[in-house]
C-alpha cells in the first residue's frame, strides 16, 4: 500500500508539473515560424524528386528556382527584386523562331558551402530530367520531354558558367513554363550517375542548398527544422532576418486550426472554411493577422461522353481520331445542360464553402488573366431543366419520379432507359461529400435519379483512368504562375484509357483549334491569347464535359507576432526573408 | 521451459506465413493502387504510369509480388556479363519497353539492374512506395515512439487499473465500486478517437495547458528532451491509450479478488487474526494477480492496435500513424512490415503470457 502511494504521489506531481508548463515557442535569436503541416512527412528534400506538397514547400525554402516570377502580376519575368527574385535567371532572349531561349544566370548566387550557383548546376538538373524520362530517375520533372519531340524541351546546352540555352521543339508559349523546371541543384555534391540519385543521402540530408534558408533536422512524423541561410544572396542587408522555420506535423485540419489559435504555430495555409470567420474575428481583435484571397483550386462534376462498356482512347497511334462511341445517357447532350440547370451551385457553395469561393463558368479559374468576365455562370433554372429534358425524350411515363428515355435516337439510348446514373467522389473530402449529397437532392427535383457514392481515392481514380465511369466529383489545384493551356486536360491526345486526364473523352474539334493557337500566338502576349481562350470557355460552357462548381478561396493568417507578414495570392512566403519578431 | 518455448515457436512459424499470405492477398485485392496517387497530376502521361507501375513490380500478379515480398527478387533477375544490367530473368520482367510496359526479354527500351531485394524472410521489408526507402529503417525511427507510448499506457493502466480492481472488490457494493463499475462501463464504450480529440479541445484548445499533439516540443536542432522533459506531450495520448486498459484491469482484478476472497487460505489468514490490510494485500492481491498475467499478451497487441489511432490524433510520430498513412496510399511494403510487427508482436505476447502464467504459479507446467 505504501508502494502504491508513493506511485500515486509522483504521478501526481508529475501531472502537476506538467500541467505548469504550458506550450510555449522556443524564441531564442529572432523569429521562428512555425506552419502545420496535415499532408505527413516530406517524401524528398531535393527539388528534383519533390513532388508532393510538403516535400515542394521544403525545397522552395532550401533551393533557388530556375526563373523569376512577379508576385503581383503572376507573371514569369526577368529578375527585378524585390517582386520578382529568388530565382537564378537574369533576364533572357527568344530567337526569331521562337523556339530558342537563351537565359543569362545571375552571378551573385552562392550555395551555402561558398561555392558559386552556375550553369552546371542547371545542367545537373536537365540531366536527371533526361534519366528520368528513361525512367532512370524517379523524378515528376520529365513531363517537359515529349517524346514524340513535338512539343516541350528539345535540348539544354551550356556556353558559359552564367548562360543556358535551350531549345524547344515548338514555339509554344508554354516554353517558358516548361522551362521553370530547370531549377539548379549542388551538381557538385550530388552523385555522378544518375543511377544513384533515386537513393542519394543528400535527397533527406540537404547539406548544400542556396535558398533562404538551410536544412537543419528532419524528424520523421513529427517536424522539419530548417535555419536562416547566412549566405543568402536576395537577403536585406543583415541578413535572413527569421531565425528559422519549423513545418510540424499535425493529423488533420481541425489540429491545424486549434494549434494555431492557441498559438502553438504562428502561421497556417488554408484553414478550413467552416472556421474562417473565427479567424477574421481574432484579425479583427488584433490577435491574427489573416489574408484572403482568390483560389486556385476548383471543384467540378465530370460527365463521362463517352461509351462507358467499350472505353477507347481518343486517338490512335497515327493520330487518327478514334470513335468513342456515346455513353447512354451522358452522351446526350441536352441531358448535361440540363444536369447543369437543375443544380443550384450557389446553394452548394454556402453550404460547402461557407461563402468562401466564387463560381466558375467554365475550366479557367476566376484570378486568372484569360478568365472570360463577360461570360455568365450557368443558372439554377429548374424549369429549363424539366424543359430541356421533355424536349429530348426524357419524361417520367410511369409515374415514380425517375425520367426514362422515350426519344427517337434508340441506338444509343435504348426505349425505356432510366435517367439514373452513379456519381462518385472520394472519401474523407467533407466539401465533396456535401456537393455529392445536395446534388443528388437537388437533381431528383427534376426527376434525375443519382446514385451517390463516396469511394476510397485510390479506387476512384482507378474509375475514371479506365473510363468506366458515369459521373465523379473532383478538383484541380492549378499552378502558379497559372497558364490555361487545355492540352492535357480536354483535348483528343489527352484521352488515354489507363491514365489519360480528359477522361469524360470530350471531343471538339473547335475548341482543340483554338487550343493549338492560343499556345501558339506569335509574342505570346496574354493579351492575344486571353481572347483565344474567351472562345474557348464559351464553347466548354455549351458542352459540358464538366459542369464546373467553383473555386476555393484561399487564407492565409500568421500570428501576431510576425512582422512583415504580407503574402499575395498563392505566394505566402515570397518576402519571408524579411520577416522578424514583432514587439508588443 | 526452453523446450516448450522452442516448440511454440515452431508452431507460430505456419500461424505467421498464414497471417503475412492472407494479408497480401486483401491487400492487393482491393480496388485502386498505389501507382493512380502516386501519378496523378495531368503532366503524367500514361507509358509514365505504365512504367511507375512496372517498377514498384505491383502489375507483377499477386503471387509473384507476394514470392518477392517474401523471398526477395535478388534470384529472380540477375546480371550475368557484370554490366551491371539484368539479362535474365524469373517471374518478374528485366526491364520496360518503349510502351512503358514490362519487358521480358533483351533489347529492353530501359533495363533494371539486377535485383537486390532479400525479402522479409532475410529481413528486409523491402522500400517504401511513397518515400522509396528502406521500410526497416523508417520503422526503426519509429519505434521507439510506439515503445514509450505503449510502455506508459501499459504502466498507467497496471498501476491505476489494479488498485481500483483490489478496492472495489474489498469494498464490493460500496459506492467505490459502484462508481468504479460505472467508470469502467463508461471507459470501456467511449471510443478513443472521440475521447481524444475532446481532450485535446479541453487541454489544448480552450484550457491552453498541454500541447495539442507531438511528442517533442518545437525545435530549429530538431533535438529532443529526455522523457522527464516532456511530460507534457506524454499525458493525454498516454492516458487515452491507457483508458481501456484501466477499465479492463479494474474490472479483471475485481473478479479474481472476489474469486481469491472465498479461498481457504484466506479464512486461514482471517481466523489467525491477521488484519484487513495484510489478508487483502498480501495474501488475497498477490495470489489475484496471477491470472492477470495471462492478460500482457493481447493487452500489448490491444496497445498496439490503439496506438494505430492514438498515434494519428495526437500527432505520436510512431508505428500507428506509420500504418496508417500506408494503408490509405496503398504503400504495400509498409502496410506488410505493419502487419508483420502487429502479427509477431500477438504471437510473442500470448507465449509470453502462457510462459509468464507458468513461473508465477507452481500448479502450471510446461507441457
Amino acid at each position: 500500500m505504501k508502494n502504491f502511494r508513493r506511485v500515486l504521489l509522483t504521478a501526481s506531481g508529475l501531472a502537476l508539473a506538467a500541467l505548469a508548463v504550458a506550450p510555449v515557442l522556443a524564441q531564442d535569436d529572432g523569429l521562428i515560424i512555425i506552419e502545420g503541416n496535415f499532408g505527413g512527412d516530406p517524401q524528398f528534400l531535393n527539388p528534383i524528386l519533390a513532388s508532393d506538397t510538403a516535400s515542394t514547400r521544403m525545397t522552395g525554402f532550401l533551393f533557388p528556382g530556375f526563373l523569376n516570377a512577379n508576385v503581383e502580376t503572376a507573371v514569369l519575368s526577368p529578375y527585378d527584386p524585390p517582386m520578382a527574385s529568388g530565382g537564378l535567371v537574369q533576364d533572357w532572349t527568344v530567337d526569331d523562331t521562337g523556339t530558342i531561349y537563351t537565359f543569362n544566370l545571375r552571378q551573385d548566387l552562392v550555395w551555402n558551402d561558398g561555392t558559386p550557383i552556375t550553369s552546371a548546376d542547371v545542367m545537373y538538373t536537365w540531366g536527371a530530367i533526361q534519366a528520368g524520362s528513361q525512367g532512370v530517375v524517379d523524378t515528376a520533372l520529365s513531363f517537359v520531354i515529349d517524346p514524340s519531340g513535338q512539343s516541350g524541351i528539345l535540348d539544354v546546352t551550356a556556353p558559359d558558367d552564367h548562360t543556358v540555352v535551350v531549345t524547344m521543339a515548338s514555339p509554344e508559349c508554354t516554353s517558358l513554363s516548361n522551362a521553370g523546371v530547370l531549377g539548379p541543384v549542388p551538381a557538385h555534391v550530388l552523385p555522378a550517375d544518375y543511377a544513384e540519385l533515386n537513393d542519394a543521402e543528400f535527397n533527406l540530408n540537404p547539406t548544400v542548398s542556396g535558398g533562404v534558408f538551410n536544412f537543419s533536422a528532419l524528424n520523421p512524423g513529427e517536424q522539419v527544422a530548417l535555419v536562416a541561410n547566412p549566405t543568402y544572396a536576395d537577403a536585406p542587408e543583415g541578413g535572413v532576418a527569421p531565425a528559422g522555420f519549423i513545418y510540424r506535423v499535425v493529423p488533420d485540419q481541425n489540429v491545424l486550426f486549434e494549434q494555431f489559435v492557441a498559438g502553438e504555430t504562428n502561421m497556417i495555409d488554408g484553414p478550413a472554411v467552416a472556421r474562417r470567420a473565427e479567424l477574421r474575428a481574432l484579425a479583427d481583435a488584433g490577435e491574427k493577422q489573416v489574408y484572403p484571397f482568390p483560389g486556385n483550386a476548383w471543384d467540378y462534376l465530370a460527365m463521362n461522353q463517352a461509351d462507358p462498356a467499350n472505353p477507347q482512347n481518343g486517338l490512335d497511334a497515327d493520330g487518327n481520331r478514334i470513335d468513342q462511341g456515346s455513353h447512354p445517357i451522358l452522351g446526350d447532350l441536352a441531358v448535361r445542360q440540363a444536369i447543369s440547370h437543375a443544380m443550384d451551385v450557389d446553394s452548394i457553395a454556402a453550404a460547402a464553402l461557407f461563402g468562401e469561393g466564387s463560381r466558375m463558368t467554365s475550366f479557367v479559374i476566376p484570378s486568372s488573366w484569360a478568365y472570360a468576365d463577360d461570360l455568365p455562370v450557368i443558372a439554377f433554372d429548374l424549369d429549363a431543366a424539366n424543359a430541356i429534358l421533355d424536349e429530348a425524350g426524357w419524361t417520367d411515363g410511369d409515374g415514380d419520379g425517375v425520367r426514362e428515355y422515350h426519344g427517337t435516337n434508340t441506338d444509343v439510348t435504348p426505349e425505356g432507359t432510366p435517367l439514373s446514373f452513379t456519381l462518385y467522389t472520394n472519401e474523407g473530402n467533407g466539401r465533396r461529400t456535401q456537393i455529392g449529397t445536395l446534388a443528388q437532392d437537388q437533381l431528383s427535383e427534376a426527376g434525375i435519379q443519382v446514385n451517390f457514392q463516396t469511394i476510397d481515392f485510390n479506387t476512384l481514380l482507378d474509375i475514371m483512368d479506365t473510363q468506366t465511369f458515369d459521373t465523379f466529383i473532383l478538383g484541380w489545384r492549378n499552378g502558379w504562375p497559372d497558364d490555361p493551356d487545355a492540352t492535357q486536360l480536354f483535348t483528343a491526345q489527352a484521352d488515354v484509357v489507363g491514365g489519360g486526364s480528359n477522361n469524360t473523352s470530350y471531343y471538339n474539334p473547335d475548341f482543340e483549334a483554338l487550343n493549338m493557337q492560343a499556345k501558339s500566338v506569335p509574342g505570346c502576349a496574354v493579351e492575344d491569347r486571353a481572347t483565344l481562350y474567351r472562345e474557348m470557355q464559351a464553347i466548354f460552357q455549351a458542352d459540358l464535359p464538366y459542369v464546373p462548381l467553383f473555386t476555393q478561396d484561399g487564407m492565409y493568417a500568421a500570428g501576431p507576432e510576425v512582422a512583415g507578414f504580407g503574402p499575395y495570392p498563392s505566394n505566402l512566403y515570397w518576402n519571408v526573408d524579411t520577416w522578424t519578431q514583432a514587439t508588443p | 521451459m526452453i523446450k516448450y518455448t522452442l516448440r511454440r515457436l515452431l508452431q507460430a512459424i505456419p500461424t505467421f506465413l498464414g497471417i503475412t499470405l492472407f494479408s497480401y492477398l486483401l491487400m492487393t485485392a482491393a480496388p485502386g493502387g498505389p501507382v493512380g496517387a502516386l501519378t496523378f497530376s495531368p503532366n503524367v502521361t500514361p507509358a509514365q504510369r505504365a512504367r511507375v507501375a512496372v517498377q514498384l513490380g505491383v502489375d507483377d500478379p499477386w503471387s509473384v509480388q507476394y514470392l518477392r515480398w517474401l523471398a526477395g527478387d535478388d534470384w529472380m533477375r540477375w546480371d550475368s556479363d557484370g554490366d551491371g544490367l539484368a539479362d535474365g530473368s524469373i517471374f518478374i520482367p528485366i526491364g520496360i519497353d518503349e510502351t512503358g510496359h514490362a519487358c521480358h526479354e533483351a533489347p529492353c527500351a530501359i533495363t533494371f539492374a539486377p535485383g537486390t531485394g532479400k525479402g522479409v524472410l532475410r529481413g528486409d521489408f523491402g522500400r517504401s512506395f511513397f518515400y522509396r526507402r528502406p521500410v526497416s529503417s523508417m520503422i526503426g525511427e519509429r519505434v521507439a515512439a510506439t515503445l514509450e507510448l505503449g510502455a506508459a499506457a501499459l504502466l498507467l493502466g497496471l498501476v491505476v487499473g489494479v488498485p481500483i480492481g483490489i478496492i472495489a472488490a474489498v469494498r464490493k457494493g460500496g459506492i467505490f465500486d459502484n462508481v468504479t463499475r460505472v467508470l469502467a462501463v463508461c471507459f470501456s464504450a467511449i471510443p478513443i478517437f472521440w475521447l481524444g480529440l475532446i481532450l485535446l479541445l479541453v487541454f489544448g484548445a480552450r484550457l491552453n495547458i498541454l500541447p495539442m499533439g507531438g511528442r517533442c516540443p518545437p525545435s530549429l536542432t530538431g533535438g529532443c528532451p529526455p522523457i522527464w522533459g516532456r511530460i507534457e506531450y506524454l499525458i493525454l495520448p498516454t492516458f487515452v491509450l491507457a483508458t481501456g486498459a484501466i477499465a479492463v484491469y479494474s474490472r479483471y482484478m475485481r473478479a479474481s479478488m472476489l474469486d481469491v476472497r472465498s479461498q481457504d487460505y484466506i479464512r486461514t489468514a482471517q481466523a489467525k487474526g491477521l488484519s484487513n490490510r495484510t489478508v487483502w494485500f498480501r495474501h488475497g492481491a498477490r495470489n489475484a494477480l496471477i491470472p492477470l498475467a495471462t492478460f500482457l499478451g493481447p493487452a500489448i497487441t490491444g496497445l498496439l492496435s490503439g496506438a494505430v489511432i492514438t498515434e494519428r490524433i495526437f500527432s505520436w510520430p510512431g508505428l500507428g500513424r506509420f500504418a496508417v498513412d500506408g494503408v490509405v496510399s496503398q504503400d504495400y511494403p509498409v502496410v506488410m512490415a505493419v502487419v508483420i510487427i502487429g502479427a509477431i508482436a500477438t504471437i510473442l505476447g500470448y507465449i509470453l503470457s502462457d510462459i509468464l502464467y507458468a513461473l508465477i504459479d507452481p500448479r502450471i507446467r510446461f507441457d
